[in-house]
């Protein structure tokens, strides 16, 4: 069932990124939901689940992107993972605390994708920073945050976790 | 409520992660070999997430002509006025034109031409856009069902899209002409100044390595030169903006305004066979005699 679950995420998950946000994208930068969704499957779930959530949404949107299918793996699949550690050893999460948090694991994939794509001249580091890492964790962060934020008023996360925890 | 417990049975949860540990050693090791499996595999795979992401594109086309035929209304009895006047501008135009292309038509006939860069295309649709935000693609509807390959060339009538970069069964992944890491050998069509062009990170195309004495100017088109794979020769790239010329370097740079809106473009034909004509075959020319 659980499978079931993760793999009807995935499935859904992939059109979206690819067919709908492109309509939102604010200077040509779309949220990565697929970044969002593996930051909160890690969190909630734990590293496992994480990782693997992580690595099978990573080789699925490679399918429908011209990156390298290793790098996309790699990338979810460590964020999936430290954001399952994360979870086990925060205490309380509180909101800014998860927004700070998606925007630095944002950020840190931005990076880590920017250091294993071979990019071309044009771009270095420095545009990649400006251009894509910066605004994509902000746009993430906001996300992150509001569905964070849509969930909790909602369902008992707090409670959820607690007992995950125990 | 009923709660959902996401713990793993510790055993089963040290397997999984030593077998992805496996994996990832195994991807970094072999990446040659892991990297065929994981393509043999994604056939499957993609075939299937081409559903509902065909589902989601018709949807999304689905909202986008409603609004557009219903709720963007406003000023259209103005328009419908200056549409008509244009219209009967447009009557008289045509009935020209239909004059001249019978003469052309008969010129043709005259002139023999006989030879036309045939090649064959297949027409696919575009339904989506890159996952992630590193690099300028469209996915199109058709993949390796279709008999799509990477590095076939994609175009519209108006001129050069880009080249195909990945393929599943059901759907191909192409990399725009404008994305700084697409190269498309070309030539300017008044000068015949042959370069590679680029795409730049602003999202326009460059025409690099074009030869210091060259004379092109801003106004100039190019198309592909057809040297390497994906086109032939003579499609439409876009029109010489700006040229930029600096002390010191052996090659001219120029920057184009391209002929396509990537942003904007919804169907494509992509060039099964470019069929590429030598000179000599397209001016008609003897052909050389061999000796035995």
């Amino acid at each position: 069932m659980r499978v079931l679950v993760w793999s009807a995420l995935i499935v859904g998950l992939v059109p979206l990124q690819s067919v709908l946000l492109p309509h939102a994208s604010v200077w040509g930068v779309t949220p990565d939901i697929g970044l969002i969704a593996v930051c909160l499957a890690g969190l909630f779930g734990g590293e496992i689940h994480g990782l693997l959530v992580g690595l099978v949404l990573g080789w699925a949107m490679s399918l429908f992107s011209a990156a390298d299918p290793v790098t996309c793996v790699t990338t979810k699949g460590a964020v999936g993972f430290v954001a399952g550690l994360a979870g086990r050893h925060v205490v309380y999460l509180s909101p800014p605390i998860l927004a700070l948090g998606i925007f630095v694991t944002s950020c840190s994939a931005g990076l880590l994708t920017a250091s294993l794509l071979k990019l071309n001249d044009q771009q270095g580091l420095w545009w990649a920073i400006r251009t894509v890492v910066l605004p994509q964790a902000a746009m993430d962060t906001v996300v992150g945050s509001a569905f964070y934020w849509l969930a909790s008023s909602r369902f008992n996360l707090e409670r959820w976790m607690a007992e995950y925890r125990m | 409520m009923r709660m959902v417990n996401f713990r793993v049975p510790y055993n089963s949860g040290r397997l999984i992660f030593v077998l992805v540990v496996i994996l990832l050693l195994g991807l970094l090791l072999l990446p040659g070999q892991f990297q065929g499996v994981f393509k043999q595999i994604g056939g499957p795979v993609g075939w299937v997430l081409s559903w509902p992401l065909r589902a989601v594109a018709s949807l999304s086309d689905g909202v986008a002509n409603l609004w557009g035929g219903y709720v963007a209304l406003q000023g259209v009895v103005a328009e419908n006025r200056e549409l008509r006047k244009e219209l009967d501008s447009l009557k008289g135009q045509n009935s020209q034109l239909r004059e001249a292309a019978a003469a052309t038509e008969r010129l043709a006939a005259l002139l023999e031409f006989k030879h036309h860069a045939g090649f064959s295309t297949v027409a696919a649709q575009v339904i989506g856009r890159d996952t992630g935000n590193w690099y300028r693609t469209i996915i199109l509807d058709k993949g390796e069902s279709a008999g799509l390959r990477p590095d076939m060339g994609v175009i519209t009538p108006a001129g050069v899209v880009g080249r195909i970069v990945k393929t599943t069964a059901a759907t191909s992944v192409v990399l725009l002409a404008t994305d700084p890491n697409n190269a498309i050998a070309s030539l300017v069509q008044r000068t015949r100044d042959e370069g590679i062009v680029e795409g730049t990170t602003q999202g326009l195309v460059r025409l690099k390595y074009i030869p210091m004495l060259s004379d092109a100017r801003p106004g100039d088109r190019v198309v592909t030169s057809g040297l390497v794979g994906g086109f032939p020769r003579g499609l439409a790239i876009g029109t010489i903006a700006r040229i930029d010329k600096e002390e010191g370097v052996l090659f001219q740079s120029a920057e184009l305004i391209p002929e396509v809106d990537v942003d904007l473009v919804e169907e494509v034909l992509v060039i099964e066979s470019p069929n590429v004509q030598t000179e000599g075959e397209r001016l008609d020319a003897p052909s050389v005699k061999r000796k035995p």
